[in-house]
């Protein structure tokens, strides 16, 4: 279970209006957003369509030239949009965390995983050297990977994709987070692969109540892990609800598009593919 | 070459003054000895290490003659001499550089050797003992800096061919049976000529120093002609008497060197903006040359990141 | 070399080892540490026998060809045909070349580097008496270019697209520009004739008079010092201003560590890169330069000495200083690349900042 206390009732993260924009263009144009304690939601959207930003807002790294607005935007009751720098810090990684898409490029090619593992452990959670090592390899084990010792002494580019995403899961579970954003994580790995991640994903949750915020442009794998799910597009939610309810029946067209597009696909992976006229949502 | 219808080469305030400052060099190189108003070699003992006046613009020197004069005369055998050594350095680079991509593996490792050695060797050493134990002259001088400049040349050339020679684009050619020497005209030279003019106008800078610092060590030049490095030579025997004296042949090699490399940036500007150009255009694997390509084989002298460019420029 | 070889396959994870306990862990990566360090030093060593090889070949026949020889300044005014015949037999000048070669070579080999023809002595004693000068200024030069250098760049990242950034870089463009002998000069002009703060000229040794030697050594240092430092900047800024692009400093940022140990543990690491293989480079340079710094502070060092014995055409010292400086130069590359390699083990697979 997570280490931290709940605040009383209320949603782990609230992102209320939104808006993100570069000086030429509005990127995000009002969001509202909610995650609760052990909640997994998820946010469905082609690029462009701004969910990573919504994310990266989240963790206060929207890059410089864009500017981040909202009329709230708290976790667990603490204001996040006028948070220095130094506080953020106790927030990304200990109460907050993140994985992304291209896990070999999120790790540093010059050090060991083991090295980048126990880094974390002894800066942030003050473990001595020795127990932070053997904390590292047995955060590897608990993820699943075999022989972690030996993978902790081994550098990202000796490392396959679905081992390296086991890695960057490790990082961000490693502080006992109460909330995972996890940003594409699965669209970069061969599709076995998808799926055992997204079990060890489903896994941790079960474990220890971590609430999950999902991104993918992909409906299929959103509907597989997510409760809830939001659909994006140019900036704002078109539609949002129980992951069922969605799928089952969709209000807004684009949604309806993205289902129609994602089973003739699906149907048709086998055989010669058909293009028609609603393939026109893959821009 | 349409580099100089981009509009940032022509739009930059440093890009004027360096081609201004280019042009009064190349004037006086060309009209130096001509424009001098006194004898460059006339003594005067009445008028021993004077301060600049009307008579003499920057004085006299200790042996009472016309120091602008003297500068002025002297322009023609240090620019000359500069650009020569660049011209000998240019053909001993180019020419192996692009073989080294064409004729096959014992070639390549041999010219990357040679290459090695020649950056290995220290090079004023090297220039001197070239220079005087040949007989000390201004040509040996010109040929032993020519030769220890050619691995820039070698690299740049290389890179570009390298760059190209492993393009898809051309791989295709290749497969259609279109001849290495119909290549290297229609593709290679389009990459290395921009490349390689980026290069002789940063190198001339360079080997402008270079000459400079011989004959200021009075290599290769038999006083009492006068060379730029000449005269920084005699300002420093009479610094106490005369401080001021090296500013005006200083200046000069400076002023030059720093054209020449506002020359270079704004051509590595223009080429880089229409390599992105051309990308688009039909070329796919068209792209500013990395300077590194090919120097995976070369890892005594590592060369830096190729995401890495070699000179920042500041506008 | 260990790291090649357990190169994990993409599909599999790789086969379980028993547990080491901490002590064999410790020793099996200093192990790997070795093994790294001493492949490095093998790929370069491939490329160094070649290059010195070479290096020989060239330095000797420079002085084959300058057809220089003693015989006529040593037999003075019994400088008949036979003497000169008799003198160029006794040092084995009149031997085929590549019997010259073979011969000198396998001298140089055991550290002989031959007698110099002007004042007979060995010319590895010459050498190592000056060297001793310019390695002091040149020892020095690198100390304050590093210094300089290293802190101009890292306040050129940390503040980068900025004032103090375009100060930087214009700066050190333009320092680049100025030529060491210009420098030199204008630091005389301005330290020892108008503030009258440091003698110009002359060299004491350390042990002599400690004081004095530095404010000896100390402006043609500085003159020195500048173009590698410039240089120094501005490859430690663009590198590091490449790889603060990049994700994994994201992901840093995202695990809430702190900006300066990303700096440090994180960038530096990967964008030190170029700044290092730079100054490798620099470094020989520092012994090219020093002839002319040293002409113009008339200090009695290795390039003085060089460029005089070439004017005077005493072949083997000339060869000898050629080689040693070769040496040297081989030698920095190969530290160069060992440091590369301890920094950055995935640079060679091309891993390296991206």
């Amino acid at each position: 279970m997570s280490a931290h206390a709940s605040a009383a009732g209320g949603p782990l993260l609230e992102i209320r209006g939104l808006h993100i924009s570069s000086p030429s263009a509005p990127l995000v144009r009002g969001i509202d957003l909610a995650v609760h304690r052990g909640e997994s939601v998820g946010i469905v959207g082609e690029s462009g369509s701004g969910k990573s930003l919504t994310c990266r807002s989240a963790l206060g790294i929207v890059p410089d030239p864009l500017r981040v607005s909202a009329d709230r935007l708290a976790f667990d009751g603490q204001d996040l949009l006028t948070l220095s720098e130094r506080r953020w810090r106790s927030v990304r990684g200990s109460r907050i965390s993140a994985v992304f898409q291209d896990p070999a490029s999120y790790l540093n090619p010059s050090l060991t995983v083991g090295r980048q593992l126990a880094e974390v452990l002894r800066i942030k959670l003050g473990r001595r050297r020795g127990a932070a090592r053997r904390e590292a390899v047995a955060l590897l084990d608990g993820l699943g990977l075999r022989d972690p010792a030996r993978v902790a002494t081994r550098y990202p580019h000796e490392l396959s994709g679905g081992m390296l995403q086991r890695v960057l899961i490790a990082l961000a579970i490693a502080e006992e987070p109460d909330l995972l954003i996890a940003d594409e994580p699965t669209t970069a790995l061969d599709a076995t692969v998808q799926a055992e991640v997204l079990d060890v994903i489903a896994d941790l949750r079960r474990e220890r109540g971590l609430a999950l915020l999902f991104v993918s442009h992909d409906l299929a794998v959103v509907a597989q892990v997510c409760e809830r799910v939001l659909v994006m597009r140019h900036g704002v939610v078109v539609e949002e609800g129980r992951t069922a309810d969605v799928l089952a029946a969709p209000r807004h067209p684009y949604t309806r598009a993205l289902l129609d597009a994602h089973d003739e696909y699906g149907l048709d992976r086998l055989r010669a593919h058909v293009p028609s006229a609603r393939e026109v949502v893959h821009v | 070459m349409s580099v100089f219808r981009s509009p940032s080469v022509l739009r930059s305030p440093s890009s004027w003054a360096a081609a201004g400052i280019l042009a009064v060099v190349a004037v006086l190189a060309v009209f130096g000895p001509l424009l001098a108003p006194h004898d460059p070699l006339a003594q005067n003992t009445a008028a021993l290490l004077q301060g600049p006046s009307a008579e003499h613009w920057l004085g006299t020197d200790a042996l009472g003659r016309d120091v602008f004069s003297r500068l002025l005369a002297g322009s023609p055998v240090s620019v000359a001499a500069a650009l020569l050594s660049v011209a000998v350095g240019l053909v001993l680079g180019v020419v192996p550089g692009l073989l080294s991509v064409y004729l096959g593996r014992p070639f390549e490792w041999l010219s990357l050797r040679l290459m090695d050695t020649l950056i290995a060797l220290p090079f004023l050493v090297f220039a001197i003992a070239m220079t005087a134990l040949l007989g000390n002259g201004v040509i040996q001088a010109m040929v032993a800096v020519g030769i220890l400049i050619s691995p820039a040349f070698f690299r740049v050339t290389r890179a570009a061919a390298l760059s190209v020679a492993r393009s898809p684009y051309v791989e295709a050619a290749t497969l259609v049976g279109a001849s290495t020497p119909w290549i290297v005209r229609r593709h290679v030279w389009r990459h290395v000529l921009p490349a390689v003019a980026v290069t002789t106008a940063s190198v001339t800078g360079a080997s402008l120093v270079i000459v400079s610092s011989l004959t200021f060590l009075g290599i290769g030049v038999v006083p009492p002609d006068p060379t730029w490095g000449g005269l920084l030579a005699t300002d420093l025997q009479y610094l106490y008497q005369r401080p001021w004296g090296p500013f005006a042949p200083a200046l000069l090699i400076v002023a030059t060197v720093w054209a020449l490399n506002a020359l270079a940036d704004a051509l590595r500007d223009a080429q880089t903006a229409e390599a992105g150009r051309d990308a688009a255009a039909d070329d796919p694997s068209s792209g500013a040359p990395s300077p590194d390509a090919g120097s995976a084989g070369d890892p005594l002298f590592p060369v830096p990141d190729p995401q890495v460019p070699d000179r920042e420029v500041v506008r | 070399m260990t790291t090649t070889a357990v190169a994990a396959p993409p599909a599999s994870a790789p086969a379980p080892v028993r547990g080491r306990g901490r002590a064999g862990d410790a020793s099996a990566r200093i192990l790997r540490v070795l093994g790294r360090g001493l492949s490095a030093l093998g790929r370069t060593a491939l490329i160094a026998v070649p290059v010195f090889f070479f290096a020989t070949l060239i330095t000797f026949g420079l002085g084959a060809a300058s057809g220089l020889s003693p015989a006529a300044s040593l037999s003075g005014d019994e400088a008949t045909p036979e003497r000169i015949a008799a003198i160029n037999a006794e040092l084995g000048l009149d031997q085929p070349l590549y019997v010259q070669y073979a011969t000198w070579i396998g001298n140089v080999l055991r550290g002989d580097l031959g007698v110099s023809w002007y004042n007979g002595f060995p010319v590895s004693q010459l050498i190592a008496e000056r060297l001793a000068i310019t390695a002091s200024i040149a020892g020095l030069a690198l100390v304050i270019a590093l210094v300089l250098g290293v802190s101009l760049g890292l306040l050129a990242v940390v503040f980068r697209g900025r004032i103090v950034d375009r100060a930087i870089t214009a700066f050190a463009t333009a320092i680049s520009t100025l030529p060491p002998f210009v420098v030199s000069i204008g630091l005389i002009v301005v330290l020892s004739v108008w503030l009258k703060l440091l003698p110009s000229a002359g060299y004491v040794p350390f042990a002599q008079d400690p004081g004095l030697w530095f404010t000896l050594i100390l402006m043609p240092a500085i003159a020195l010092s500048l173009d590698p430092a410039a240089e120094l900047a501005r490859q430690l800024r663009t590198g590091l201003v490449v790889v603060l692009d990049q994700n994994y400093i994201v992901g840093a940022r995202v695990r809430g560590l702190s900006p300066a140990r990303i700096l440090w543990v994180h960038a530096l690491r990967n964008g030190a890169g170029p700044a290092v293989a730079i100054l490798g480079m620099k470094i020989p340079t520092l012994l090219g330069g020093a002839v002319v710094t040293e002409t113009i502070f008339s200090m009695p060092g290795f390039g003085m000495l060089a460029a005089d014995s070439a004017l005077r055409g005493d072949v083997p010292v000339v060869q000898g200083t050629l080689v040693v400086a070769v040496v040297l130069v081989l030698a920095f590359s190969l530290v160069v690349n060992v440091v590369l390699e301890a920094l950055q083990p995935a640079s060679r697979r091309g891993a390296r900042a991206e």
